[in-house]
């Protein structure tokens, strides 16, 4: 494989891993502790996004936005009733439980679905071969939806109401509470719509390989990666360290055998937090 | 009553108590200020008003209600507005943003306010778009403040306003707040710059670990030989070198507001 090649694919790849990136981002900044369930909850919405898909015939677009309501919803509701009380006592206390209910909702699924791989229903595209390097096309259209969704993500930050509230609570809780913000009503939402963007970041990477119950957690390490790279907590930050990590599993096919790509992630993660503990684009160290 | 704090008794820990059976009384449309030593629990005596920090015991009624076990936000709702000490400001937005979000209880008057203060403060103006954490010390002290105005507090609880501020800054600060108190909204302010305080302020409490050790009429306590002598040795100590009275020219400039004329006998002029 050719650099360029491997280029555009970690490109692509990038832009889909963005948006469990974001989703495990924006719960860290407003709630202040990694989530892990993200990789199970990530899974929960490419089933439902297969749901919408397989049973009830509908094409990608609204099979995502259903991925995005279930994983929302799942996220939102799990962490209402499991991890709220645990993230009183401390961050460390919430990330522990968040594996736990990782693995809790793993199985579930696993329960539910059982552990044979499923397939989305959609139509097979040849690659399309540009000047030697051939892109497929539904891996551009994936890159595509996750390009508009980010965007969409942006607007809801940057111009609505509860977009600011959210980056009020963010950036200083107990102040924004003093300025008659619920703290309660923002975890919600910022929950609802990071683990919704994590689910529809589920379907699309399980439309690129395949849907079993581990397809989160598969590429767990690097949505982590992403977001430690990039710096916990920033939205810009997630983005960025998507596509270096996206970027930089693809290239390292080049010299190393595939099984080895996965130590990106994890280099990655090493040399961020010996040489600049808050990443690239994060605003504090932790 | 606008204010009634009784018997508060709070700290950080399990353990600490940092409020020893402070109070504070306000009443409506009156200026209280809160003076003392560091660390005497002047924020702390704030923070339990506004309900950042959970009490061991004491009562607070806000025109007659029981507010001691209800949330910041609550008593958000019920028209306390507080300006932290610190972190008083969302540093990752912009200036607009952060007063929006101060006015995030009362969003139809945000247009009006914002419009309002930043003829107050033309220096929010200029800086509407810029990011909040790149402003200096004074600038975000303006905006801490101008963004509790964005809604119609019947209680404004400020600490430490002009902390930082140079003293020209600080002088247009306090002739800031000298009017918003002339509209007739009720502060209680927590300031360093004692005597500055108590010229601005009807009342003013001294607190002097976690206890309030006097309270009283403004005017006399500026005068009062006792307060004078508690902030001589805490404000000029370092400076004062001798027991020489007189003049001390370097606190001359300290502040450029209405200097208090304090009608008692004092031996140094402080400001
Ligand atoms: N967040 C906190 N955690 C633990 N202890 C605190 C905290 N904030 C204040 N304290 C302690 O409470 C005591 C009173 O602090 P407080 O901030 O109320 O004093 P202050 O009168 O406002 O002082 P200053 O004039 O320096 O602002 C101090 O001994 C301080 O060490
Ligand atoms: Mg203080």
């Amino acid at each position: 494989m050719s650099f360029l090649q491997a280029l555009v694919n970690g490109a692509l790849a990038g832009a889909v891993l963005a948006l469990p990136a974001l989703g495990f981002n924006t719960v860290y900044a407003v709630l202040r502790f990694p989530n892990f369930a993200i990789a199970s909850i990530a899974t929960a919405g490419a089933y439902a996004g297969w749901i919408a898909n397989v049973l009830w015939g509908w094409p990608a677009p609204p099979a995502l936005l259903v991925a995005f309501v279930a994983a929302g919803a799942v996220g939102a509701t799990t962490d209402a009733l499991a991890l709220r009380p645990l993230r009183l006592r401390g961050p460390l206390t919430a990330a522990i439980g968040s594996v736990a209910l990782d693995l809790l909702l793993q199985n579930a699924l696993r329960f539910g679905f059982g552990n044979d791989p499923r397939g989305y229903d959609l139509p097979v595209f040849r690659d399309w071969r540009l000047a030697g390097i051939s892109i497929g096309p539904q891996e551009v259209e994936d890159a595509g939806l996750a390009f508009i969704t980010m965007t969409a993500l942006f607007l809801l930050l940057r111009f609505t109401r509860i977009g600011k509230t959210m980056r009020a609570v963010a950036d200083n809780a107990s102040l924004a509470e003093s300025k008659g913000i619920d703290p309660a009503r923002v975890a919600w939402i910022a929950n609802g719509v990071g683990f919704g963007l994590a689910g529809i970041g589920g379907t699309l990477v399980a439309l690129d390989t395949s849907l079993d119950p581990l397809t989160g957690f598969r590429v767990l390490l690097s949505i982590f990666a992403a977001a430690v790279v990039g710096g916990l907590g920033s939205i810009p930050g997630a983005i960025a360290g998507a596509f270096m990590i996206g970027i930089g599993e693809e290239l390292s096919t080049l010299a190393l055998a595939p099984t080895y790509r996965t130590a990106i992630g994890f280099l990655a993660i090493l040399v961020v937090l010996s040489f600049r503990p808050r990443g690239l684009l994060g605003e504090r160290a932790y | 009553m606008l204010l009634a704090a009784e018997g508060l008794v709070c700290g950080y820990g399990a353990a600490d108590e940092i409020l020893h059976g402070a109070a504070l009384t306000v009443r409506s449309g009156e200026m209280v200020a809160i003076i003392g030593p560091n660390g005497a629990g002047k924020s702390t005596l704030l923070k339990a008003v506004a309900g950042m920090i959970r009490l061991k015991s004491g009562t607070i009624r806000l025109n007659g209600t029981a507010v001691e076990r209800i949330s910041a936000r609550e008593r958000a709702r019920l028209g306390i507005a507080f300006v932290p000490q610190e972190a008083n400001i969302f540093p990752s937005m912009t200036v607009s943003e952060n007063l929006e979000m101060g006015g995030f209880l009362e969003p139809s008057a945000t247009r009006r306010r914002v419009s309002a203060l930043f003829e107050r403060f033309p220096i929010l103006a200029e800086k509407k778009r810029t990011t909040a954490r790149t402003l200096s010390g004074g600038q975000r002290q303006v905006l801490a403040m101008a963004m509790a105005l964005m809604v119609a507090p019947t209680l404004l609880l400020l600490d430490e306003p002009s902390a930082g501020l140079a003293p020209l800054a600080a002088g247009q600060l306090f002739s800031a707040i000298a009017s918003i108190h002339r509209e007739g909204t009720a502060i209680a302010m927590v300031e360093q710059n004692a005597l500055a305080a108590l010229a601005l302020a009807d009342r003013g409490l001294v607190l002097v670990d976690g206890r309030p050790v006097r309270e009283g009429e403004a005017r006399a306590m500026a005068a009062d030989p006792e307060v004078r002598r508690l902030f001589l040795g805490q404000q000029d100590l370092p400076l004062a070198g001798g027991s020489a009275p007189g003049p001390t020219p370097h606190r001359s400039t300290a502040i450029a507001t209405r200097p208090p004329d304090p009608s008692g006998p004092g031996p140094h002029p402080l400001i």
